[in-house]
Order: structure tokens, then C-alpha cells, then sequence
């Protein structure tokens, strides 16, 4: 899997191009964690390359979205496709966490 | 204090005042007493406010006593009042004639005070008798009416149910179809109903209720949507049939129950499964064949007790073969003699036709049953259901793949590949491919990461089965005994911050998958995932 970060108006994007799974989801919470402790405070997650998610990157989701709340920081999630939106809609995560129909859309909210 | 009864109203009418007052003398302490001196002056009176009876002079000035009392028998608001003419002359044929109009009696004058008593007395009696009996017959003819509106209701609840447009399904060419049902006077209680369980596979189901009228056709309608609900992510007849009869034996408080076949047929490979709870044995009718009955029962009516186990039974359609359902509103028809059409008649009649079109079939198998019974009145609901395979039945390809992983979590990215190469070449859709990555992702992880002590030496074995659009994985290893759902659920409702990190990976598998199961087999843990691959 490849992760690209790029800061646009002090948001740091994440996109993700290929699978959030068991074998990618140490690497994609290594660089988040590398982001959180340089200080980002505001941080999207872009889904649009992103095939398909499990528990496993549910779990790094849940964990960054946990530490950015206690430092007070932003984190919204963008361009689900509908496996991907699914797997959010039955764990409750679209509940508990800012989605986003496209990155325009959820630079506009931070 | 002691009850007052009415005092009943009796208008006199005679152009003679003397007369007047010997009526009132003899019968005013009794009853009210009204004068009219003419004709016009008592139709005013009774006009205003109705008496109980009326003694009328005959011959008066104007307006005779003759043409007042047609004109009070002409209106219907005063016609049932009676009548009595008073006459000076005892003349036979103004009596006959005083009759035909329509008056209750005739006294002669001078009057006889007994005699005017009595005969007022009992006509008043008479009247009253009449009143009575009108009212009862009110009541009783509302109660008719009402019973009527019910049975009225009634039908109108079971036919709504029925699909009754033929042919439903004009874009499929693989069968024929045809249905109807004769409703009895009173709703027996029948019904039929087929619908597409998934894009290849049609229930079929015809069912009796024994409750009438609307307690009967309430039933149905329940029978019947819970057969909907519950075949809708089931293809097991008898799982379907077991469901059902455990939900309508729960809550039963009439005792009703339903006589029931259910038969799901894959309309591509004329694979046929079926169950019968109690119900008429139908009828297989094949080219060039002997006429076959589906004569075994896989458990009793249903809705009755809980607790039963229902079986199901596979045959194979050829190509057209014809399945005949009915209830027993053939087969006990009734004729004037009191015979009734049974199956022999019916056996024979259908031996008696070539193997017909489905529509021509219920329509002709239904003249039979009527032309049998001739005018006997139809004591219960006919139902027929005939459906036909118009193709060649296809073979059912199975597509299968086998692959073993050692105990690495690096295995899973090469299962995955490995299904993802499968899947593109036989035209699995992505979002099915990315379901099963995703559930094999966090099962093979679970296995992997605790199943084994030491992870030499073991190897977890899959093995995909894709056929009919119908995707079935078993992974198999032989770790310690887990039976992944059989756990605790994470709760989906709580904040991030209440929110534990784990437990999701077998809720996204339940839920992502159309059906999961485990077993524990000689020392391994099978575990089953099926997905159908288009929704």
C-alpha cells in the first residue's frame, strides 16, 4: 500500500492508495503517529485510492481520532466508496467520526 | 314512585259534534282523544302529530271518510295507523269496500261503548305487536348487513393478498405460471403466493387456513408475510417452513393453523426443493410420463405446536414438466348427491388432458371441479397453481478454488490475491471481492494471531466454492477450539471516546457476509462464510 501526506492550508493530507488491513495498518499508524507527534492538528484522511479497510485499520482510525481529541485536534475522513462506507456504517464509525463526500468538501469544514 | 305508561292517542273524526262527544265520553278517562269535525282537519292532526288509531265517519260533507283513509294507507309515514270506520248504515258492501282500502275494522253506530272499548283495545294491541316485530326485524336485518360487511371485509383482505396479474413475470422466459382462487360465499380461509427469493430461485407456496371469515383471512395475511420475511435470506423450504410454524405456534391465541406446501425452484438448473406441512399431495405432470404424485408429508400442519423440525425433499424438473398445487376445495367439492371429487377424479381428469399450458390447465382443471359439483353450493375455496419448465434446465457449474496458509500474517495479503485472481476470472463483482478480503482479513488474523501455541508445522486450509452466483468459503485450521461468533458484540452506539479498540473484526464479518456459521469438526474449527454475490 501506498500512503502519501501533503499539506494543503495547514491541513495535513493522508491518502491512501491500495488496502487498510491487517498487514498495511502498522505502517499507515507509524507515519499518522509521526504527524501527531510533530503537532498536526488538523489531519484528513483521503480514501479515494483506498480498495478496501478492515478491523485492523478501523483500529489505527479509532486510535488517532481518540489522541486528536484529547490534544483537541480536527480529523475528517474523505471519499468513502460504498464497501468502505458500508464497513463504517455497521461499526458505527460514520457516527462517531466527520466524513466527507470529497477532499473539497472536508478542507472547507476544517 | 310507580311507572306512568304512555297513554296511547285516538283521534276521532265524524262531522257530528254529538258523536264526537260520545267517543270521548266512553274512551277519554283511557286514552288521549283527539276530534276532527272534516276530513282535511284530520289529515292536518295526524299530520303534526301521529295517532295510535283513528275511528273515521264514513259519510261526511266534503271529503268522505273513504278517501281520507286512502290518502293516510298512500302515505307511508301514516299507512301502518289503524283505522276503524264508524257508519250509520250496516251495508255489507261498504264494508267490503271500506276493507279493500285498507281499514283494520267497522263499527256501526250508535256506538256500543263495550264493543268500541274492546275493539279499540285490541287493535291499540295489535298495533303495538306490530311495532315490536318491526323493530326486532331491524335489529335482526342490521346484524345481517353486518355480518355481510364482514364477510365483505374479509375477502377483500384475501384477494389484496393474491398476486393476480398473469403472466407476472413477462421478461423471464425459463417457465410458465398461472394461479387462481375461487373464493367460497363465506372466506375459507386459502391463499397462494410466488415470488423471486433471488435472481434465479421462485418460491412457490399455497396454504389453508382453518379460521373463517376475518379472523381467518387475518391469519393468512400474517402466515403469509412471515413466509415472505423469513424465505427472503433463506433458500432452505424446510428451514423457511420451521421458522414460520415457530413464530405462528408462539403467538396463536385461537388455535388456528394453516395446512402448507413450500417449494422453492431454481428456474435455471430445474432443481426443486420442497417441503409439505399437512397439505394436498400435487401432482407432477411430464410428456410421455405416468402422472406422479408428491405423496409424503415432512410434518404436520403448521402454527399448531412449536419445536418441530420440518424436512425438506429434492427432485429435478425436466423440461416441461408441470407442477400442479391445489387445495382441498378440489378435492372436496361436493356434488348435489353428496359425493365428493377426490383424488381419483382428479387423477383421471388429469390423465384425461394432454400435458396443458399452465393457464389452460388451472381454467380447465377448474370446469372439471364445478361440472362435477353442478349447482351444489361451493362450501370451500378453490385454489389452483400450476408452474411449468419451458427450457432445457442448465447444468450448475461449480467454480472452485482450494489454498492453505501457513500461520504468518504475511499469508494474508497472498490469500487474498490469490481470491482476487479467482474472482476476476469468473466475474465476481468488486465490492464482493472486497467483502471476502476484508472478512478473510480479520478471520485469518484472529486464527493466526491466537489460534496456535507454537505456529509450526500448522496450516489453515480454504477452500472457495462459487456456483450460481453463491459464493462459499470454509476455512479450516486446527487451533484451539474458537467459535469467533460466539462472542461478546462491541457496542456501535458509544463516542470515541467510550469506544474500545477491538471486537469489530467478527461484527464487519456477520455483517458483510450473507450468512456465517461454525463448527467444531475432529479437532478443527470450520468455519463457514456465504455470500451471495448479487444482492
Amino acid at each position: 500500500m501506498e500512503i502519501n501526506i501533503k499539506e494543503v492550508n495547514g491541513v495535513n493530507v493522508v491518502e491512501f492508495t491500495g488496502n487498510l488491513d491487517t498487514n498495511t495498518a502498522p505502517e499507515a499508524e507509524s507515519q499518522i503517529n509521526g504527524l501527531l507527534d510533530a503537532g498536526a492538528a488538523k489531519i484528513l484522511v483521503n480514501f479515494e485510492n483506498l480498495n478496501y479497510i478492515s478491523s485492523a485499520g478501523l483500529r489505527v482510525l479509532l486510535a488517532t481520532a481518540k489522541k486528536m481529541m484529547v490534544s483537541g485536534g480536527s480529523l475528517k475522513i474523505c471519499s468513502l466508496n460504498s464497501t468502505v462506507q458500508e464497513v463504517f456504517d455497521i461499526s458505527g464509525f460514520s457516527t462517531i467520526l466527520s466524513l466527507a463526500a470529497n477532499e473539497a468538501d472536508a478542507l472547507a469544514a476544517f | 314512585m310507580p311507572e306512568t305508561q304512555t297513554k296511547f292517542t285516538i283521534l276521532a273524526v265524524d262531522d257530528t259534534p254529538e258523536n264526537l262527544d260520545v267517543v270521548r265520553g266512553i274512551l277519554a278517562p283511557q286514552y288521549i282523544v283527539k276530534a276532527a269535525i272534516n276530513g282535511p282537519m284530520a289529515l292536518k292532526i295526524v299530520e303534526k302529530q301521529p295517532p295510535d288509531l283513528i275511528l273515521l265517519d264514513i259519510m261526511m260533507p266534503g271529503m268522505s271518510g273513504y278517501e281520507v283513509c286512502e290518502r293516510l294507507k298512500a302515505n307511508p309515514e301514516t299507512s301502518h295507523i289503524p283505522v276503524i270506520f264508524l257508519t250509520a248504515m250496516e251495508q255489507t258492501s261498504d264494508e267490503a269496500s271500506g276493507f279493500k282500502l285498507g281499514a283494520a275494522d267497522y263499527i256501526t253506530k250508535p256506538v256500543n261503548p263495550p264493543i268500541l272499548e274492546a275493539r279499540v283495545k285490541t287493535h291499540l294491541a295489535l298495533k303495538q305487536s306490530m311495532d315490536e316485530l318491526n323493530k326486532a326485524y331491524g335489529v335482526i336485518k342490521r346484524q345481517k348487513d353486518r355480518m355481510q360487511e364482514e364477510l365483505n371485509v374479509g375477502h377483500d383482505i384475501q384477494m389484496s393478498m393474491l398476486p393476480l396479474v398473469f403472466p407476472p413475470f413477462p421478461d423471464r422466459n425459463e417457465f410458465s405460471i398461472n394461479a387462481l382462487l375461487k373464493p367460497a360465499r363465506e372466506v375459507g380461509g386459502d391463499f397462494y403466493d410466488f415470488f423471486f427469493i433471488n435472481k434465479d430461485e421462485l418460491c412457490l407456496v399455497i396454504g389453508d387456513v382453518s379460521g373463517k371469515g376475518v379472523p381467518g383471512a387475518l391469519f393468512m395475511a400474517v402466515t403469509r408475510t412471515m413466509i415472505k420475511s423469513n424465505a427472503s435470506g433463506d433458500r432452505s423450504p424446510a428451514s423457511i417452513v420451521t421458522r414460520v410454524n415457530e413464530e405462528l405456534s408462539a403467538d396463536n391465541p385461537q388455535s388456528m393453523f394453516v395446512t402448507l406446501f413450500l417449494g422453492i425452484v431454481n428456474v435455471k438448473t430445474g432443481e426443486f426443493r420442497f417441503t409439505n406441512a399437512g397439505h394436498n399431495p400435487p401432482y407432477i405432470i411430464q410428456d410421455g410420463k405416468e402422472l406422479v404424485c408428491l405423496d409424503h408429508r415432512d410434518g404436520p400442519i403448521i402454527g399448531a405446536i412449536g419445536g418441530i423440525a420440518y424436512k425438506e425433499n429434492k427432485l429435478s424438473f425436466s423440461r416441461n414438466d408441470t407442477l400442479l398445487l391445489f387445495t382441498d376445495g378440489v378435492t372436496e367439492a361436493m356434488n348435489p348427491a353428496g359425493d365428493l371429487y377426490l383424488e381419483d377424479r382428479l387423477e383421471a381428469f388429469l390423465n384425461s388432458q394432454n400435458n396443458l399450458p399452465t393457464d389452460e390447465l388451472v381454467t380447465a382443471t377448474l370446469a372439471a371441479v364445478e361440472g362435477f359439483a353442478a349447482d351444489a353450493e361451493q362450501a370451500d375455496d378453490i385454489t389452483l397453481l400450476a408452474f411449468s419448465l419451458d427450457i432445457e434446465p442448465q447444468e450448475l457449474v461449480h467454480h472452485q478454488l482450494e489454498l492453505e496458509a501457513r500461520v504468518d500474517l504475511s499469508e494474508i495479503d497472498r490469500i487474498n490475491q490469490e481470491f482476487s485472481v479467482f474472482a476476476s476470472q469468473h466475474g465476481i463483482g468488486a465490492a464482493a471481492v472486497q467483502k471476502v478480503c476484508i472478512a478473510l482479513d480479520d478471520l485469518l488474523n484472529n486464527i493466526i494471531s491466537y489460534g496456535f501455541e507454537n505456529n509450526e508445522d500448522h496450516v489453515i486450509q480454504l477452500t472457495l466454492d462459487y456456483v450460481g452466483e453463491r459464493l462459499e468459503i470454509t476455512i479450516k485450521d486446527d487451533g484451539v477450539p474458537f467459535n469467533p461468533f460466539d462472542q461478546a458484540q462491541p457496542d456501535t452506539a458509544l463516542t470515541v471516546e467510550e469506544r474500545k479498540i477491538g471486537g469489530l473484526g467478527v461484527l464487519l464479518v456477520k455483517e458483510l457476509m450473507s450468512d456465517v456459521s461454525y463448527q467444531r469438526q475432529q479437532g478443527s474449527n470450520v468455519v463457514t462464510l456465504i455470500l451471495n454475490t448479487v444482492p
